[in-house]
């Protein structure tokens, strides 16, 4: 039952990130051209209508997800890593540099991360800020995480045995810790990867995202606003879209989160 | 008076055929999650006035008929036949009915104290349901606090944390008993009490019982102590045989747990006292391992052994006993190198033992292996058995990949594992069989001495049997010596010397005059 | 004498614990000006003032003198209330907040007040509600903590206002008009920051409550018989309202940043929208004055957060 689950939530998220990495590349439509007037609705050869400027719609949404997402999965990446290593040395050395390393990374997690993203915004192009944003506000998260588990799990027999056989603290670490968490970094890298999403679509909505007139989901629902009268569907589409792949990716990381 | 009467024999109804006045259950079943029952068919019977003692093996599910009783089975637990009665008329035991008729007092009282209330708000609780005058109840609540042995002036005012783990008991026996509830139940108060707390438990049951009104129901795998208080003792059957060694691990292993503990007592060790109890077959020069003057520190810097001074020879099985908590198995740690010693020194094998493990040669690494109680967390729940066996292996043996699986697979039939276990993960393996695994995982380098901690602690009595029969094995076959730390004298039994920790030290006389 | 001593070190903590993170903002804050390519000099100059004009604008500016006095001299400035003057409009940056304060300020308050005992609700029901409905609350709340906002909000406008017709899309605040004197406009932007902000708090205090439900005191007092809303009341509720008020701190503060995309978005005159605007438009002290507020709010809500966690549980770390 527990696996079905995985692999079912594993299956939908794997759809969706193929989709939106290469949805434009699946539909072979161009995102760019004018095909109609503005917000034409649905119709023979345009199945999601018109957006703003006439383009096609369907072509738009399947092009729009890949830099949102690449970027999104890229930030999470950083965040997770930095976390997951932080996490070890500080669950398993319990220094008092450590103490301190955790209580500056608790300090960050107060600061709300958009904020953090739209003031790095200043002084960094938009995507850089994104990964910023994402690495200050999740990797202290991830780090808790990772200490706390790696702090039990030193505890564990098998990693008592493994230094009573004179193995080293980094080779422990490798070989023992993190194998038998993996289910925890994963579903830590799926949170981190939706909170990237979210800060990626905030910033491009507000107008930090990739310039016009190249497609993104954030930024299709503000340019298509305004139309929600005569083409519903050019706001719908790509709010659904983002709400999908965050939905799927959280999905998969409660599961993994569940598990044993 | 009637079921008093009828005494301990009699079982249920009343001898005029009715049932009295008090709690009656006729029939109770109750089943668990896959529909297998927990309860069967069970008829107690208590009129007031009296006191009914539950007794049995533990896993017996003693506290599922209370919990049943109180009309509050866990998640998972149906009632699936049998009445409860109350007076005559059926129970449906509602939080309503509990507050107003009901004292409890869990099995471990001092924790299900609120941490944020003082003890004289606990005690108050129950009497607002009473329907007391709210002027009254702080005087009976002090009363009460007075009678379990508590002067109200010092303790009346203190939260849980600024009592010590018996007074709480004792403001939980009061918070139970302070509104003279017509049904006061006690879960195992022979664990959950300290000995004075129960003394005055007792009392207060006695009482009640002159009283003739209300009906006391102690539940207690203990029968010496319900013997001498209750009027009826019902006593519930055996539990369930164990499951099969091959079900899968999760759900069953608590249940297999609770049916050793519940067994009949063990033969106890030979001969108490410390030092030889059997000839010394070695001499010290060939000592496997040899201690002197090791003193061993709780974390937090206060001592916990000293002096400890003990040998062991090529082949020997030497236990150390001792109640939990007084440092066995920190000496076990001290010696594979996990934790440090403040004094004293070790010769493994005739060599010095360094104590920080990346100090200690391959060849002293190799001699020593260690096997810990929690077969659950013994291997890494990541990696396949075959995987867990080879690391130690390749690494203090020097095998190649090859060599290093055949290897395993020869250990797995060592400690008598079919060879495909080689695949699978702990996950899927059963507690005793990951205990094996741990074993083989500990004789892979070729070990001298095997360091056990409470290898059978959470093992059911057949595995716990199977895996100690395998140690007298491998003790026989390859001259393997087994130090092992215990509280049960199972294990003690099968030992060939048995040190106790006694006054925070161990003291092997046998070698005092050998061991430099 | 040794409570008393406790007593202090508890309030010292607090103290420091308020501090602490908008100070270290502060320094972050203010060197994002350093981080910039030209300063305000060159801003000022507009790009085609002389090496020697920018050395004298410096010198007016005080930008020539060392980083640290340069640093005392802004925070005094912003602890003073009066953080300087926009570069875009040259206008005092504390009349430009002051005028839109009163929007964000309901629109914040409005979605707080929903979202808090939204937040409750879920979170309760989750772990203590019927059953078969726990995992059908626990997918929605999952779901909606990680439903981007922005998604969220073309959702609700699609819903209420093209599909109900209940709401107009775009609230546009006309000048002058305090927003409260039109709850129809806020219906849409308040929805919008609750929601998500509920169900992203509702799964974290999940965890709390099923702790706190499974503690010993808890389950004896249900078997006692108390009755469930005296369980919920007296004995859970003590035990998660410390873990709860610092989660609502950091829910507060995740809302009150989301305001930038939410008045952004519905076009409502607020804080957010000047945030971002200044962004845009490099107006850092704008950005910073901006920046500096909403870390002391956020850092005031943490420090009621410690107070509440300190008053309903003095023994402090003990407890925990």
């Amino acid at each position: 039952m527990r696996a079905f689950r995985t692999r079912a939530a594993a299956l939908a998220a794997g759809c969706v990130l193929v989709i939106a990495l290469g949805g434009e590349a699946l539909a072979g439509r161009d995102p760019i051209r004018t095909v109609a007037v503005p917000w034409a609705a649905a119709g023979p050869g345009l199945p999601l209508g018109a957006d703003a400027l006439g383009r096609d719609v369907l072509a738009r949404v399947l092009a729009g997800g890949r830099e949102l997402t690449l970027l999104a999965l890229a930030a999470a990446a950083a965040a997770c890593a930095l976390g997951v290593a932080g996490g070890l040395w500080a669950g398993w050395s319990r220094s008092r540099a450590v103490r301190t390393v955790t209580a500056l990374s608790d300090l960050l997690l107060v600061l709300p991360l958009l904020l953090v993203a739209m003031l790095a915004v200043v002084v960094l192009p938009g995507p850089s800020a994104v990964v910023a944003g994402t690495v200050l506000g999740g990797a202290p998260l991830t780090l808790r995480v990772v200490a706390d588990a790696t702090a039990q799990a030193r505890h564990a027999g098998y990693v008592e045995v493994a230094l009573a056989r004179g193995e080293r603290g980094l080779s422990v670490l490798c070989r023992e810790v993190l194998p038998a968490h993996a289910g925890l970094i994963g579903a830590d890298l799926g949170q981190r990867t939706v909170l990237a999403v979210q800060l990626t679509a905030a910033l491009n909505v507000l107008g930090f995202g990739p310039p016009p007139p190249a497609p993104d989901w954030a930024a299709m629902l503000r340019e298509n606003l305004p139309g929600i009268g005569l083409n519903p569907a050019a706001l719908l589409a790509p709010a659904v879209a983002l709400a999908l792949l965050a939905g799927t990716v959280a999905g998969l990381s409660h599961v993994l989160a569940a598990r044993p | 008076m009637s079921g008093r009467a009828a005494g301990q024999a009699v079982n249920g109804r009343a001898p005029d055929g009715r049932a009295p006045d008090g709690l009656t259950v006729s029939g109770l079943t109750v089943t668990g999650p896959d529909g297998a029952p927990v309860v069967r068919d069970l008829d107690l019977s208590a009129a007031r006035g009296e006191v009914l003692a539950l007794t049995g093996p533990s896993g017996a599910g003693k506290t599922t008929v209370l919990r049943a009783v109180l009309g509050a089975l866990p998640p998972g637990l149906t009632r699936a036949a049998g009445r409860v009665e109350w007076d005559r008329a059926p129970l449906s035991a509602t939080r309503h009915w509990r507050r107003r008729h009901v004292g409890y007092l869990g099995q471990d009282p001092s924790s299900a104290l609120h941490p944020l209330l003082t003890a004289r708000a606990a005690v108050l609780e129950p009497l607002r349901a009473l329907g007391l005058p709210r002027a009254e109840r702080p005087a009976r609540a002090e009363r009460m606090l007075a009678e379990v042995g508590l002067e109200p002036a010092e303790f009346a005012g203190r939260l849980p944390h600024q009592l010590s783990g018996g007074q709480a008991q004792r403001v939980a026996l009061a918070r139970a008993l302070a509104a003279d509830p017509d049904l006061l139940i006690l879960d195992e108060p022979t664990s959950a009490l300290d000995p004075a707390a129960l003394a005055t438990a007792v009392a207060l049951i006695r009482r009640r019982r002159a009283e003739g009104r209300s009906v006391t129901l102690v539940v207690s795998h203990d029968g010496s102590v319900v013997t001498g208080l209750a009027d009826r003792i019902t006593r519930l059957g055996a539990p369930p045989a164990p499951s099969a060694p091959a079900a899968p691990v999760g759900a069953v292993r608590p249940a297999d747990r609770i049916t050793r503990l519940g067994a009949p007592p063990a033969p106890s060790a030979p001969a108490a006292p410390v030092g030889a109890v059997r000839p010394a077959a070695a001499g010290p020069a060939d000592a496997v391992l040899a201690a002197d003057g090791l003193s061993l520190d709780r974390p937090d810097g206060a001592p916990l052994l000293g002096g400890v001074r003990m040998t062991v020879a090529p082949g020997e099985f030497v236990a150390v006993l001792g109640p939990s908590g007084c440092g066995k198995s920190t000496l076990l740690r001290a010696l594979a190198g996990l934790c440090p010693v403040r004094a004293g020194r070790a010769t493994l094998l005739g060599e010095p033992l360094p104590w920080p493990v990346r100090d200690r040669s391959v060849r002293a690494l190799r001699a020593l292996a260690l096997v810990g109680q929690d077969p659950l967390a013994a291997l890494n729940p990541a990696r396949p058995v075959a995987a867990a066996l080879r690391r130690p292996l390749r690494l203090l043996r020097g095998l190649d990949r090859a060599a290093a699986s055949a290897e395993a697979e020869r250990l797995l039939a060592a400690v008598g594992l079919p060879a495909d276990t080689a695949h699978r993960r702990p996950a899927a393996l059963s507690g005793g069989q990951r205990q094996r695994v741990a074993l083989a995982r500990a004789l892979a380098a070729g070990p001298a001495l095997l360091l056990a901690d409470e290898i059978t602690a959470a093992l059911d009595a057949e595995a716990a049997e199977r895996v100690l029969d395998l140690l007298d094995g491998l003790r026989r076959d390859t001259g393997l010596a087994v130090l092992a730390v215990t509280h049960d004298e199972a294990v003690a039994a099968r030992a060939d010397r048995v040190l106790r920790i006694d006054h925070c030290t161990i003291n092997d006389r046998r070698k005092t005059t050998d061991v430099r | 004498m040794a409570a008393d001593r406790a007593r202090l070190g508890g309030v010292l903590r607090l103290i420091v614990r308020a501090g602490a993170p908008p100070a270290c903002a502060s320094v972050v804050i203010f060197l994002l000006a350093e981080a910039l390519p030209g300063d305000s000099a060159v801003v000022l100059g507009g790009g085609r003032a002389t090496d020697e004009q920018l050395a004298r604008l410096r010198a007016a500016a005080g930008l020539d003198r060392p980083l640290a006095e340069r640093y005392a001299d802004w925070l005094a400035g912003m602890l003073s209330g009066e953080p300087g003057h926009s570069l875009l409009t040259g206008r005092p940056v504390a009349e430009l907040i002051g005028g839109r304060i009163p929007v964000t300020l309901t629109l914040a308050g409005a979605a707080l007040a929903l979202a808090v005992p939204l937040m409750a609700l879920l979170a309760w029901s989750a772990v203590r509600g019927p059953r078969p409905l726990r995992p059908v609350i626990t997918g929605l709340v999952v779901g909606g903590a990680a439903l981007p906002q922005v998604a969220l909000a073309a959702l609700l406008v699609a819903l209420l206002s093209a599909g109900w017709r209940l709401v107009p899309p775009v609230s546009l605040l006309p000048v002058g008009v305090p927003a409260w004197s039109r709850p129809d406009l806020l219906v849409l932007p308040v929805l919008t920051l609750a929601l998500p902000a509920a169900a992203y708090g509702a799964a974290l205090l999940r965890g709390a409550v099923a702790d706190a439900v499974s503690r010993p005191f808890v389950r004896d007092a249900d078997l006692r018989g108390m009755s469930a809303t005296a369980v919920a009341l007296r004995y859970v509720l003590p035990a998660v309202a410390p873990a709860a008020a610092r989660l609502l701190a950091v829910v507060g503060g995740g809302l009150v940043a989301g305001t930038a995309v939410v008045e952004t978005l519905f076009g409502l005159a607020g804080l957010g929208e000047l945030l971002v605007s200044a962004i845009g438009g490099r107006d850092l002290p704008v950005v910073q004055a901006v920046a500096m507020l909403a870390t002391v709010v956020v850092g005031a809500g943490l420090t009621a957060a410690d107070a509440v966690a300190w008053a309903v549980d003095p023994r402090g770390g003990a407890a925990r």
